[in-house]
């Protein structure tokens, strides 16, 4: 996932998100070394050079991770750039990427060895160390606490609790809620279980089965660690689409009451208030 | 986005499969007839159409006309039609099911198929087999297999996250035809489909989902938009819409999501906002507006994350309250409403 010695690159830096929060990962101690634009006219952000593509990128910072806040009509292409680059981590805040270029995306990721978190998410934090995301840090405290999110803001509803009334965290990783995500909860528990990580607080969302999944994985795995779940909507009706582009409800499976009883086979308990986390 | 029939049968004709001749009837001096015996059938997007009256069949010139006015007028499942779309009927001994899909653990595009097609195929689910493009050779009836790569380009290249065909019909002629067909659109695709653009509706800045109870709910970001939504209902209130302003939500969005829901009679609202990209002091703004002209609403806010602290004045200097603690507002906000109750 991230170890906080990221090299990293900003890919549609001069847009009003890359910037602003270019901007905030410089200031929270990120090495953000560069950032790329197709707008030939800005040369220069917050000091940080922008270089027209990235094998410039690479070939004069090295850099090994890049963050994509390019429009979604574009971001496919940007993503295709980075891993032909030969960059090995990419985490992509844009949202509304279509369908179909994730599933591109995912194949040549996976063909190629690279780790893609995102898209639609608020990034990862080493709360005190690094954070390639967008997430308000003041909501992170340093601690023990690993969080893996498909929501952004439950993320730092929930990691805001956690820092005031617990332990703190230790790494928060926003998945992302569409519904071809890059990084699954299983892949994310590889990380979890390689950094030793005794407390996990999952937070998933009505539909699709990934929470199971992942925690069926690392339970497989042997991971003896504490974990938490808690879910978001609940109450959200059949078939309407809720936002996310992946929380929609299709049947029983997906549902939080058929993922709660899968959970509790597997003798995980579901936290079914944010305070109850704590 | 869910799309119409016919275009779906438009689509379907020009990447190569077989469709009976038809025609779109759109308004009632459009009604004429080009051939008997004919299929009428309603243009809504709802399931089961057949079982809710929305498919009729004429075999005189007469009967044509009154079904194609009755069609043309008739509500189907609450969906007035975008019109009614008039096919050949085709003669067919066997009816199968197809049906691509974009599956999200796979994350891959996948093929579902069963020899049971029809309209009972909700009844038959246990006959549908999963196979993907590297198998499907190896499990579809030779004269299935032969469309699944023009299916597949369809897929592709109009962005579909569904692709079905039931029925999809051997005709007595040994041909294959797609006798009925769904497909649902990648709403984030929509920018690259010119076609699909006539069919987009009017939206609202926000995400708006109208549910049934009485207590309003405004947040940003669904996932906090959907746990506010379960803390109202494990309190025993009941959440009366979903409504997420979205990232960087400003004070006029602000104040058109409380008007909306005014519109809909609901005076007591939730307000929960986690700024990231937000800035608490914006929806604060527009908070301070609306409530000035609608003072008889009763609010809950709660605000906290970026530019928390300009929020709180600006509530402070026009007497609103708020809350540090999601979970305390909502306790409150369920009990006065079953005081009042």
């Amino acid at each position: 996932m991230i170890n906080g010695n990221e090299r990293v690159c900003v890919q549609g830096i001069t847009g009003k998100y890359g910037k602003l929060h270019t901007e905030k990962m410089l200031k929270y101690g990120t090495k953000i070394l560069c950032g790329v634009s197709k707008n030939k006219n800005i040369k220069n952000i917050n000091g940080i050079e922008v270089l027209n593509n990235m094998n410039d990128a690479i070939e004069k910072y090295n850099v090994d991770t890049s963050i994509v806040f390019v429009p979604a009509p574009f971001a496919k292409e940007a993503v295709f750039e980075a891993i032909n680059a030969g960059v090995k981590k990419i985490i992509i805040i844009t949202e509304h990427i279509p369908q179909q270029d994730m599933l591109d995306i995912y194949k040549i990721s996976k063909d190629n060895g690279v780790t893609i978190i995102g898209p639609n998410c608020p990034g990862v934090i080493l709360p005190g160390v690094s954070k390639i995301g967008i997430m308000p840090e003041n909501a992170f405290k340093p601690g023990d606490i690993a969080v893996i999110s498909r929501s952004g803001t439950l993320m730092y509803e929930i990691s805001n609790y956690l820092s005031k009334y617990s332990t703190g965290i230790k790494v928060g990783i926003g998945l992302g809620g569409d519904p071809i995500i890059g990084t699954s909860i299983a892949e994310a528990f590889d990380y979890i279980i390689e950094e030793d990580i005794k407390k996990v607080v999952v937070i998933g969302e009505v539909g699709g089965n990934e929470e199971i999944k992942g925690i069926e994985y690392a339970l497989k795995k042997g991971y003896n660690g504490d974990i938490k779940v808690f879910f978001a909507g609940r109450t959200a009706p059949k078939g309407k689409r809720m936002g996310h582009a992946g929380a929609i409800i299709e049947g029983l499976e997906g549902s939080i009451e058929y993922k709660e009883m899968k959970l509790k086979d597997l003798g995980v308990n579901v936290i079914r208030q944010i305070p109850n986390l704590a | 986005m869910k799309i119409h029939e016919f275009l779906g049968k438009k689509f379907l004709k020009e990447y190569g499969i077989k469709v009976p001749a038809a025609y779109l009837i759109k308004e009632e001096k459009e009604i004429e007839f080009k051939f008997l015996p004919a299929v009428l059938k309603s243009q809504v997007l709802v399931g089961s159409r057949m079982k809710a009256g929305g498919v009729l069949f004429a075999h005189t010139r007469e009967e044509f006309i009154v079904k194609a006015q009755d069609l043309l007028f008739k509500e189907i499942k609450g969906e007035n039609p975008y019109g009614v779309l008039v096919e050949e009927m085709i003669p067919f001994e066997k009816e199968h099911y197809i049906s691509l899909v974009l599956d999200r653990e796979e994350k891959d595009i996948i093929i579902l198929y069963s020899q049971n097609g029809g309209i009972d195929i909700e009844e038959n689910k246990n006959s549908i087999i999963k196979t993907n493009f590297e198998n499907y050779e190896k499990i579809l009836p030779e004269k299935i297999q032969k469309i699944i790569p023009n299916l597949r380009k369809l897929f592709r290249e109009k962005d579909l996250t569904l692709l079905e065909i039931n029925p999809l019909v051997e005709g007595i002629n040994g041909e294959i035809y797609a006798l009925d067909s769904v497909m649902h659109l990648d709403d984030n695709a929509i920018f690259r489909q010119e076609w699909a653009k006539e069919f987009v509706e009017e939206k609202y800045p926000f995400h708006f989902v109208k549910l049934d109870g009485d207590i309003g709910i405004i947040g940003c970001g669904a996932g906090i938009v959907m746990a506010t939504m379960d803390a109202v209902k494990l309190e025993g209130g009941e959440p009366a819409d979903f409504l997420d302003l979205g990232g960087g939500a400003e004070k006029n969005t602000t104040i058109e999501a409380l008007n909306l829901l005014k519109q809909y009679g609901i005076n007591r609202i939730i307000l929960n906002i986690f700024g990231g990209i937000t800035k608490c002091d914006e929806i604060a703004q527009g908070l301070v507006e609306f409530i000035g002209e609608n003072p008889e609403m009763q609010l809950y806010v709660r605000l906290t994350g970026t530019n928390e602290e300009e929020a709180k004045k600006i509530l402070k200097e026009s007497n609103i309250g708020y809350y540090d603690d999601m979970y305390s507002m909502i306790s409150d906000a369920v009990r006065m409403v079953r005081i009042n109750d």
